[in-house]
Formats: C-alpha cells, structure tokens, sequence
C-alpha cells in the first residue's frame, strides 16, 4: 500500500464513520433534548384539525407524504418540492443494494429508472435554486446556508450521476467491498490500528461520498431537522379537543 | 463595597444611555396611511425595504400598572442584554412551539405573501418568515454552539444591540398574530407564539407596549378591559335593560346581573356593553336567552370576556384573568358558561381553559365545557325553541368574517369545522340571503381585519388600515359580485376595526355587525310556542 492511498483510505474511513457518528449523535440530541423533551404548555392545534387521533394521523400523513400544507401555498414550490424529496427518497432506496444482500427484486427494479430519476431530481434542484434566486420575497430571506444545501445535494446528485458514465465509472465490486468491510463491527478499530478498509481508487466515488458525509453531519445542526421537526409540530400533531379532554401544563402547578 | 458602587454607577450611565437610544429609535410619531382603492382584488406588492419601519405603538410609561404586572419601570433596564437572554432562555424551555419554529423553518417562502400586513405594507420584514427571522437571528446567536463558537456573522445571527430591539419592537408589533401564515407553512410554524414570545421578551427588559398592558392591568385588577367599576357596569346594563324593554315592549325581558343560582353565566366583551355595533348583539343575546326561557347572567366580577394575556407568551396573566370566569362561575352557582361573540376570549376560554383550571365540571354533567353563544343559538334554532322572522332581515345580503382565533383554531361542536358551520348556520337560520366571499379570505384561509392581539390602539392607525386591506378588498369584491350589504362578525375587535375601516374606504358602518344582531332583528318576541 502506498502513502497516498493509504492516505485516502484513512480518509474515506475516517469521514464515513465521523459522518455517521455525528449524525447519529446530533439527530438523537435534537430530538430527544430539544424537541421531545420541551414541554407544549397549551393546546394549539391549526384547523383543519381533526378531533380525534386517527384524523391527526391521517393529517400528518397528507402533510409528509403529499405535503399538503404546502400545497394550498404556492404550487410552483410545491410541485418542485415535492418532486425533489420523493426523487431523492427514492435514489436513497436505490442505495440500499449496497448494505442488503441479496438485493431486493424492488431495489433492482428501480434500477432501470435510476438514470432518469436522478435526472428528474437534478432538475428539480436546480429549479429550486433559481427560484430562490428569482423570487423576490424568497430571495430577501434567503440565506448563504440555503445555497449551501442545495449545491451540496446538487454535487452529490451529480457526482452520482457522473459515475454512471463508462469513463468515471468505479469498480463495482470494490465499492461493495468497501461497503462490506466498513460494516464490519470491528472495522473501526482496524482503522485505528491504521488498517482502514479499502476504498475503491475513484476520484468521483471519494468526492460523492466525501459530499454525503459532509451533508450528514451538517444535519443535525441545520434546517434539515424540519424532517424530524414536523412531527413534533404543536399546531399539526395535536388533537383538537381541548375542551374535552384536558391538556395539562406541566410546568403549571398552581 | 465602594467599589461595587462606582461598577454599578458607569453600568447604569452606559445603560443610560441605551435607554436613550432605545426611546429614540422607537419614539411615536403620528403617521397617516392612506387607504387604497377598493378593486376587490388582493395584489401581492413588490417589495419595499424599510416602508413602515417608522410604525410604533407608544410605549406604556405609567408606574402602577408596570409595577402591578411586574415589568420594569423607567424604560430599558441597565443590564437589558443578561436579562433578554435570560427571559428568551426561559421561554425556549418553556414552549415548545417557539423552540422547534426556530429551529425548523427552511425558509420556503411560502408564507411570504400570506400576512395581510405584508400585503397592505410591501415592507419585507412583514413577511411572516423575515417577522420570525428577526428572533431566529438571535437564536442562531447565542442559542446555538455554532453561534457561540463563530459569532454572528457566520451562523447569519444577530448580536444584540439597541437597533435589534427596536426592529423587534416595531415588527412584533405589526403582527396579529391571526395564524393565516401558519396555515400555508409545510411544518405549520405559527408565526404568532413566536410573536408572542417577542412581546413577552421585550416587556422583561422594559419595552412594553401601552394599548395591550394596559388592558391586561385594567382586566385582571379591575375586571375588564374598560376599567370600569362594579356601578358602572350595573349602569351600563340596566341601560340596556331599558332600552330593550322600551323598544320591544316587553316589560320582563331582562338584562340579569349577579344573580345567583341562574342557570347560564354569560361572559362576553366588555364593549358588548355599550359600544356600536356590538350593543346590537347584546339585545340579541338577551332576546335569545328570553325567548328560550333560560335563567341567565352576566357578572360584575367576570365583567370582560377578553382576554388580552393571550396575546404574549405570558401564561400568569392570562391564567389570572381567566380566573375570574371561573370563580365567577362558582360563586353564582351557575350550570354552564356561555361565551359572547369574541374571537380571543373563545381561544381562551375553550382551548386554554381547561387547562388552566381544568374542566368546570361540577356545573351541570351535560355542560361540562364552556359553550360558544353561537352553539346554543343554533341548538335553539334547529330544536324550534325560537320563533324566526326571516324577512326581517331581507334588506340584508349577508356575508360573515371568519374571526381568525376562531377560525383557524379549536372546534365547536365537537366536529373539525363547527367553527365555520355553526355560525354560518345561525345566519342562514334567522336570513335569507347568505353569500360567502372569495375561498381564498375566509374559513382557515380567513384574513385578519387587521387589528387584532393588540393592535387596536389608535396609536397603530396606519397598520390597521393597510391592514385591513385584504379583507376590504374581499368584501368589496363580494359586495361588486354578489349584491352583500352586511358583514357579520363574531368578535369584539374586528367589530371595533372594520366599523371604522368601512367608512375609511368608503363604505357605510352600517354594513358591519354582530351575527346576533342579526338574530336580535329575527327573533319574534312573546309568540313562544314551547320548547
Ligand atoms: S412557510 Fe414555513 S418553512 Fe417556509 S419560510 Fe414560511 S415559516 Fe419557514
Ligand atoms: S400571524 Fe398573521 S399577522 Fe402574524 S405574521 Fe402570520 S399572517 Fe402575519
Ligand atoms: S380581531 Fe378578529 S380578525 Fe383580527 S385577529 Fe382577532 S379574531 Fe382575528
């Protein structure tokens, strides 16, 4: 083994498991410490809101899954959104050929959309960051910080798509490989021992992967906890029957 | 110890200071807005940095009443900042919903051309998100470690600093906190609890706005938003009482007050009692409890169904306000609670209530829960315990304003939109002629009239008329297109806002009124054909 990939697969070791520590650590930490654990003094449930729970869930679900709310807002961000994060959720399923053996019939057959999903989701990002250029109001809000992770899925989408082509395309059979042995439970302390699992010597897969990790560990940290958030939403997850059955304060003890 | 003194003394001068500061840049100044030409279409504007920047409500500066609830006297407090952050601590840990709205928005845009302020004002800092953003900004600061490791500028934060209290303290005061953003927003952030949270802060460090604590000192030491003592109410209502018998000719319909062991205590807002048009629904609430023949009445210690606590994020003075319901309630040994037409005083009453005081449960077991008036007009109606003249109210095509708090809020009825259904029944109940305006301004979609949560003072003259906007082009719209003529409304404050909006867009007070003014107009009196 050379320096230099001795090196990089330090590296790519290195920030898979940084990236996943962090994200791990930082998304339980908000979570738990900060959404769960903060106490809702007061019923606030938003109208339409259902007077018993299944209706809330029934809600909840129209907002996550066909974002709702959104929906009666502006179309233009609605349609791309929507586009975007069901595109994406669907790349990151194709992923999973990675870590499940054997691959499942579903996750093959996406396959032969792969090419055209990720090209769909590369639209509809860029889209987005027009818009966010173009409109006015959204401008005047808009902050370097929603550039950033727009251009980061922006990088790892392309990147993704670069290595479909015959010139960028990695080895298969090592990025498995690598894959495999980076589950390993005891590959952490190979690295440490300066073992680190092999990562298959393709520029693009390093880049790809280095954007992945970055975006995770920017996370926990960032406007991307609106996923979690939502469902702790007290206007979208509270039953609306205040007056039959008692909210209790409980930080109120008087 | 000296030296102590002399710390003291060069922190109280630099905080002087900052005092100074802070009155100048949120000094009240008199400015006019001009009200635009009714098309009945609402235009989103361009934006216009810094256009109603200028924008103040003065400022509460009387001693008692900033001692009573607990504010400092004398302006900004020396050591302001500590004591910000320290308050805002508090409320993070307190609410969640100011912690996670905070945290979670993406900055969509979606809510940006949803707040009638905006759409009447073009100033940016109008959108609800860039309203929010003012405290997110402080958050990202020193709320979060990236804030506290980098600083402001790279978490895009801000330090604070007089101009940044003034910014809050002209913004939060240009929000109604009616929801309407909320509606539109993908996570549901409620743009008003973190207005509220606003509000609250700056009152810890001794920014405290006139027209809405003043209210609050007068409803919980003196009973209501008025001020006005035990012999003034019982002046007011026998008043009414007077009238009443005078013009229906009916000597035993009554205005009741304080009477024990009556089957309904009634609370309504104060200004039911004598201002115009809510009056109107008084005699119609009095005819309906007549006509039904149930005991009822109104008391003096629970003399203000408002309850303007509501409006910061200050649970102690809404709690002791609502409290006099309550023990009004008990001590007249009443078997229900009715609330009156008041869009604020039905939030509170029906969702925060029974947290508060848990549920009045030893009144009568099939009443356990306050009622709305509307609620019980409508049972009545539907059972036939009411005799209706409908054509009484042909003159009318009528129209009704969804009052956002109740709108966009709890149920009634038990089912997810009695709030719209019930009033709207009791219009269609006792009128012919019912017309509703365009989709996109009523139910949860509704606009504020623009002076709502403590905007009402004549000091926010110019934020209520841009505010008003949308909702004036809406009516104006139903009122081109489908012949309306009558704004029914269902709060005490949108009575008072758009009674003078109308005739500020040219359009006779007439038009606007309580829905049971309407039901006042109906109702035929005496002809009871049992229940
Ligand atoms: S709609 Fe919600 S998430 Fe979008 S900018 Fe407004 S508050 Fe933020
Ligand atoms: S709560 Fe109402 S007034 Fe406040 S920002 Fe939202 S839409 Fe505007
Ligand atoms: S005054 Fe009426 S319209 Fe305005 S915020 Fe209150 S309930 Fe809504």
């Amino acid at each position: 083994m050379t320096g230099i990939t001795f090196i990089v697969n330090m590296y790519m070791n290195a920030i898979v498991y940084v990236g996943c520590a962090v994200f791990a650590l930082g998304f339980i930490y908000k979570v738990y410490c900060e959404y769960y654990k903060t106490p809702q003094p007061l019923k606030i449930p938003q109208t339409p809101q259902s007077t018993n729970l299944s209706g809330v869930i029934m809600r909840m679900a129209g907002d996550v899954l066909f974002f709702r709310s959104l929906s009666k807002g502006t179309t233009f961000l609605f349609i791309t959104g929507w586009i975007f994060h069901f595109t994406f959720l669907l790349m990151i399923v194709r992923h999973l050929r990675y870590f499940i053996h054997p691959v499942p019939e579903l996750i093959t057959a996406l396959g032969g959309a792969a090419m055209l999903l990720a090209g769909v989701l590369l639209v509809s990002l860029i889209l987005l960051v027009i818009r966010r250029v173009l409109d006015e109001r959204t401008a005047y809000v808009t902050s370097f910080a929603d550039y950033l992770v727009l251009l980061v899925i922006i990088g790892i989408v392309f990147t993704g798509m670069l290595m479909r082509s015959e010139v960028y395309r990695p080895d298969i059979i090592a990025v498995n490989r690598f894959v495999l042995e980076l589950f390993d439970i005891r590959a952490p302390l190979h690295m440490l021992g300066m073992h680190p699992a092999v990562a298959p010597g393709n520029v693009v897969f390093m880049c790809h992967l280095s954007l992945v990790c970055f975006l995770l560990m920017y996370f926990p940290f960032s406007k991307l906890m609106h996923s979690a958030g939502y469902f702790f939403s007290p206007t979208r997850n509270m039953v609306n029957n205040p007056r039959d059955v008692r909210h209790v304060n409980p930080w109120d003890n008087s | 110890m000296a030296n102590d003194k002399t710390t003291d003394d060069s922190a109280q001068g630099d905080s002087n200071d900052a005092n100074t500061r802070v009155q100048e840049l949120i000094k009240y100044v008199k400015i006019k807005a001009k009200p635009v030409e009714l098309t009945g279409e609402i235009k989103i504007p361009k934006i216009k940095p810094n256009s109603f920047i200028d924008v103040k409500p003065q400022l509460l500066t009387a001693l008692e009443p900033l001692e009573r609830l607990g504010y400092p006297v004398g302006g900004l407090v020396p050591n302001w900042k500590e004591v910000f952050l320290k308050k805002m601590d508090e409320i993070l840990k307190k609410y969640r919903s100011v912690k996670l709205f905070l945290n979670i928005c993406v900055r969509c845009g979606a809510c940006t051309d949803k707040c009638h302020y905006f759409i009447g004002t073009a100033d940016p800092n109008n959108m609800p998100v860039a309203r929010a953003e003012l405290m997110r900004k402080v958050y990202r600061r020193y709320f979060t470690w990236q804030g506290k490791l980098l600083g402001s500028k790279y978490v895009n934060g801000s330090d604070l600093s007089e101009e940044l209290l003034a910014m809050w303290y002209t913004y939060f005061y240009q929000c109604s906190e009616c929801r309407r953003c909320s509606v539109f927003c993908p996570y549901g952030i409620d743009t008003a609890e973190i207005t509220m949270a606003a509000r609250e802060i700056l009152n810890s460090v001794g920014l405290v706005q006139k027209y809405v604590h003043e209210i609050i000192d007068k409803a919980q030491n003196i009973g209501n938003n008025l001020g006005m003592q035990k012999n003034a109410i019982i002046n007011a209502l026998e008043f009414v009482q007077d009238e009443l018998q005078e013009t229906t000719e009916i000597p035993d319909i009554r205005v009741p007050i304080d009477e024990e062991g009556a089957d309904v205590l009634f609370v309504t807002p104060s200004a039911d009692f004598f201002a115009s048009p809510h009056i109107e629904s008084l005699y119609g609430y009095a005819k309906v409890f007549h006509q039904a023949g149930i005991s009822w009445t109104m008391s003096t210690h629970a003399s203000e169904g408002g309850n303007f606590g509501l409006f910061i994020h200050n649970y102690g003075h809404m709690k002791k306000i609502n409290k006099r319901i309550w023990e009004a309630a008990r001590q007249l040994k009443v078997k229900r609670v009715i609330g009156g037409e008041c869009g604020h005083m039905w939030r509170v009453l029906s969702s925060y209530s029974n947290t508060m005081f848990g549920p009045f449960d030893w009144l009568d077991s099939r009443f356990p829960r306050p009622q709305h008036i509307c609620e019980f007009t409508l049972d009545l109606l539907k059972r036939g315990a009411l005799k209706i003249d409908k054509t009484a109210n042909d003159e009318f095509v009528v129209t009704m304003h969804d009052s956002c708090q109740v709108a966009r809020g709890l149920e009634m009825g038990g089912t997810k939109y009695g709030q719209f259904e019930i009033p709207r029944g009791v219009i269609r109940g006792v009128c012919n002629r019912y017309e509703d305006m365009p989709d996109n301004t009523i139910k949860e979609r509704t606009f504020c009239c623009g002076a709502g949560q403590g905007l009402l003072g004549d000091d926010m003259i110019a934020t209520r008329v841009k505010g008003a906007i949308p909702r004036m082009q809406a009516y104006s719209y139903a009122k081109r297109e489908k012949g309306v003529n009558f704004l029914a409304l269902i709060c005490a404050i949108c009575k008072a806002q758009l009674s003078k909006m109308f005739p500020t867009y040219g359009i006779p007070m007439e038009e606007v009124g309580g829905i049971h003014q309407l039901v006042g107009r109906a109702i035929v009196l005496g002809a009871k054909e049992g229940i």
